[in-house]
């Protein structure tokens, strides 16, 4: 089947586009860090009471467990239930513009300080520019499935621009869910630089596969691994933001002079960026074994052999056994916190050894990367 | 980070029940071997086990291996003839199936089995078990709730019961309190992840056992039968003989490739098609198939795999004496994939006076590009064989079998022929009356890949099962729930709820504990809402 070019190009156009508005919505939070005007943090004191019985009020508290426990305080002690229940519907009212924020600071990554407060102006800019980017992205992915008459990731090029893809939705939707408005920074400059990459150094024009690459488990296979490595990367951006945010707070409880303080403060805990960035490893590693075991079928069909230990295949099995390494340090004394932290990392650098490295300087049956 | 620490002289105590310090010696051979067991048990090990099998592999993938790619690693000790031997040594040639990678793998699956068979029998044990009494204080439970109800504590308790039954959770009243627990699949499917690998690696050993591997190259218009001496390279399980081959026969009638003919993929592949006559053993009926890559053709559970092609140009050779002595297609081997230049030689050794040896080059799309003759285009467009052509002892006769794409040359002599590319139809005359080749045109072979691994469907049952157990343990989470109902000091029913999740890495067991404890909430109010007071309307 013919390549059809104007449609190439016209997906090219909208990925221009899509980096550019991904660039504004950088610059959007980073002002945001910069110039946001934002009411000062609410007492820690009054945010139990803001919130209903038994829905967590710890999540105010720096450093909290977590599974994000409810200090036994919480509990309305003595006051009665009926205290209890009216305060959580004056609370929802008392907290201003958005009553279901709260539950959404109970929840999710949110500090208690930033939960009452309605979105910036910056930031409602830079999730907005986010968001429009995100559909021109998927335009051009899009397009670019069409022009090729398959799915689009089938070389490399096209499959580091479908992970960002699936990298800034799972952010978007984080974004919507649990408001980490200050993640936003953090997470769309390395997608920047990463669609920048890919557009510059390892573009590469649609073409029709290899024999070898026909076959409905190029939808099966690389579409499992494309999701998981997505994950991957918002939980590897996580993984580094807490390691910087775990780091902060061990000096300020050891009594270290610490920098920064205002960017940490505006942050979610250290514990909460921690539980999320795990909470991507359980999503994506049942992805990732899915996408091997898929991969490992389709092997079996084209080279007559499930597993023969090709470069690519090894890597993707080293991943696989660093992000088992991460979920059983998770469940490990003496190996929770940093590092963790620095094991998912690893993992992360095995996967992306394997897209770049391997695929690269070392010839395999997997070198599809129409790189040469 | 805490760390725990021994005293430097108990270091290796056994945990409980050690003898104390300066106890080593009394610890005997048990002791030192539950201490072993314990270690290599433990999930520290395992983690370091796990993180020595990633580091393991990575030799793998970065050396040319042996089972993979043995030209490779060949080309390795050329290069590198100082370290080679080294790397040899270690095995770091054969990763995959050396003693140390297999030692990290099975000290691996030992830990596991030791971690994992206990919590097996645990599990079991638990299955009827009724979950713990209600704490006396729920208050201090992570997760807490009070609420107030109009109704009794014997029958807000009740109604509490109901709803914790209806979330279908394993319940135990007693007096005054109801404790509830849900979630014993997580276990289940940790469990089930981890003997799903055991199953893994002995499916993958089945396969090593009683499955083989075979290759055969088939030039269009010929056909073989699966025996060992018709297959080019055989590599049987350890359990394996030749009477165990199925005795089916292949004929390939010919082979087509399609290439991209234009745009910046111009010469990529596009399709391949070998069409194939076989009968699954001597006296059956005959079928037909289209052999693509993707599409293997099952045989008795065998499989066959297209995997590779090129050019056999035929040649017809006369020797001194006027007879003709060769005449047949000689599989050229290709060198680039660009333009598939195919290197081959020809051997006659029943030519007179004089063996005759010939090695070639088989251009499919022959073009001078600045004096040099290449092939820019994999299709035979314009297809040319050169030959530089020998005379003299082959060495066929003695010494160590020789492959049939090289030729030995010690005993021969280069014969003073001009180098003339030879278009099909095309000869040489040999000097010195030795003889007479003609290029008379080409066929297409193929390279067949055989495979028989019984081991295949056990392992894709294992690796669902492990998915499976996966999914289990990751979306599950094992959590108790407690209420206890009592008369408060205003006289109105005071509802405790409190609630503990036993795994809750990922978090999220407030939200459902939350949820819960407004469904127990609205129970008790809902039911009493005949009676309520003015204030309980407001819960």
């Amino acid at each position: 089947m013919v390549v059809n070019q104007g449609l190439s190009h016209l997906s090219d156009q909208f990925l221009i586009v899509t980096v550019a508005l991904y660039s504004l919505a950088v610059l959007a939070f980073a002002a945001d860090f910069a110039f946001g005007r934002r009411s000062p943090a609410p007492a820690a004191a009054e945010v139990p009471e803001l919130v209903p019985a038994g829905v967590s009020a710890g999540a105010g508290a720096p450093g909290a467990g977590g599974s994000g426990a409810v200090a036994p305080g919480a509990v309305a002690p003595g006051s009665g239930a009926a205290d209890g229940a009216a305060s959580g519907v004056d609370g929802g009212a008392a907290s201003g513009a958005d009553g279901g924020v709260d539950r959404g600071a109970a929840r999710g990554l949110s500090r208690g300080s930033q939960a009452g407060q309605p979105a910036g102006l910056w930031v409602r800019a830079g999730i907005s520019v986010t968001a429009l980017g995100l559909a021109a992205h998927i335009v051009g992915v899009i397009i670019r499935g069409f022009a090729v008459h398959r799915v689009p990731w089938g070389d490399m090029y096209e499959f580091v621009i479908a992970v960002s893809c699936v990298a800034v939705l799972f952010f978007l939707g984080l974004m919507i869910k649990y408001r980490p408005y200050y993640l936003g920074l953090f997470f769309m400059a390395p997608i920047v630089i990463i669609m920048g990459l890919a557009q510059t150094v390892i573009y590469t024009p649609a073409g029709p596969l290899v024999p070898a690459l026909n076959s409905y488990w190029l939808a099966i296979h690389v579409t499992a691994i494309t999701l998981a490595s997505g994950t991957y990367v918002v939980g590897a951006v996580l993984a580094v933001v807490y390691l910087f945010a775990e780091r902060h707070a061990r000096r300020v409880a050891a009594g270290l002079p610490v920098r920064n303080t205002e960017v940490f403060r505006l942050l979610p805990s250290a514990a909460r960026i921690d539980q999320f960035a795990y909470r991507t490893v359980v999503f994506a590693f049942p992805l990732w074994t899915f996408g091997i075991m898929a991969g490992a079928i389709w092997a079996d069909q084209a080279w007559g052999r499930y597993w023969g230990w090709d470069p690519t295949e090894t890597w993707a099995f080293i991943t696989w056994v660093v992000y088992a390494g991460f979920l059983h340090a998770r469940v490990t004394a003496g190996w929770r916190g940093r590092r963790a932290a620095y094991i998912q990392l690893v993992g992360f650098g095995c996967l992306l050894f394997n897209l770049l490295g391997v695929s690269i300087f070392i010839t395999g049956l997997h070198s599809y990367a129409g790189l040469s | 980070m805490t760390e725990t620490r021994t005293s430097p002289v108990s270091a290796p105590t056994p945990g409980d029940g050690s003898p104390g310090t300066g106890a080593l010696s009394p610890l005997g051979i048990t002791g030192w071997s539950r201490w072993g067991w314990r270690q290599l048990t433990s999930m520290r090990t395992a983690l370091v086990l796990l993180f020595l099998l990633a580091l393991g592999s990575v030799p793998g993938s970065l050396l040319p291996q042996q089972g993979i790619d043995p030209a490779a690693v060949q080309q390795y000790y050329t290069s590198h003839p100082a370290l080679a031997p080294w790397l040899a040594r270690l095995s770091l040639f054969n990763v995959f199936a050396a003693p140390w990678f297999a030692a990290i793998y099975l000290l691996l699956f030992v830990s596991l089995a030791g971690c994992v068979v206990p919590r097996a029998f645990r599990l079991a044990r638990s299955a009827r078990a009724l979950p713990p009494p209600a704490p006396r204080n729920l208050g201090r439970l992570p997760q807490a709730a009070r609420h107030q109800t109009a109704l009794e504590p014997a029958a807000a308790l009740a109604a509490a019961t109901a709803v914790l039954r209806q979330h279908k959770f394993r319940l135990r009243t007693g007096d005054g309190w109801v404790s509830a627990e849900k979630g014993y699949r997580r276990e289940l499917g940790n469990l089930l992840f981890h003997l799903a690998l055991l199953a893994l690696l002995g499916a993958v050993g089945l396969g090593g056992m009683f499955g083989y591997k075979a290759n055969r190259l088939l030039v269009s218009g010929t056909s073989f039968a699966n025996t060992v001496t018709a297959l080019d390279e055989f590599h049987p399980g350890r359990l394996v003989s030749s009477a165990d081959l199925q005795p089916f026969t292949i004929a390939l009638n010919r082979f087509t490739a399609s290439y991209v003919t234009s745009g910046p993929d111009r010469g990529q592949p596009s399709d391949f098609d070998a069409y194939l006559s076989y009968s699954a053993q001597p006296g059956s009926p005959v079928h037909r198939d289209d052999l693509r890559v993707n599409h293997p053709l099952n045989l008795d559970g065998v499989k066959v795999y297209l995997i590779g092609h090129g050019y056999a140009p035929v040649f017809k050779i006369t020797d001194g004496t006027g007879k003709v002595v060769f005449n047949q297609p000689v599989p050229f081997i290709a060198v680039n994939t660009a333009g598939l230049t195919s290197e081959g030689v020809i051997k006659v050794p029943d030519a007179r006076p004089y063996q005759l040896g010939f090695a070639g080059v088989f251009l499919p799309t022959a073009v001078d590009v600045g004096g040099t003759l290449e092939s820019v285009f994999p299709a035979p467009i314009a297809p040319r064989v050169s030959l530089v052509s020998y005379k003299g002892n082959l060495g066929m006769d003695s010494g160590p079998p020789q492959s049939v794409y090289q030729l030995n040359t010690a005993g021969l002599t280069r014969l003073p022929v001009a180098p003339r590319p030879l278009a099909v139809g095309q000869s040489i005359k040999l000097p010195g009356g030795a003889g007479t080749l003609t290029f008379t045109g080409y066929r297409q072979w193929i390279s067949l890949a055989i495979t028989y691994d019984p081991g295949q469907v056990p392992a894709l049952i294992a690796g669902l099962a492990a998915l499976a157990g996966l999914l289990l343990s990751f979306f599950i989470r094992r959590r108790r729930m407690f209420v206890r109902a009592y008369a408060g000091p205003d006289g109105r029913t005071v509802l405790d709820v409190g609630g503990l999740a036993r795994s809750d890495p990922a978090g999220g067991f407030e939200e459902e504990f939350a949820g819960l404890a407004d469904a127990l909430r609205a129970a008790c109010a809902g039911s009493s809402t005949p009676t309520t007071t003015p204030q309980g309307e407001r819960d």
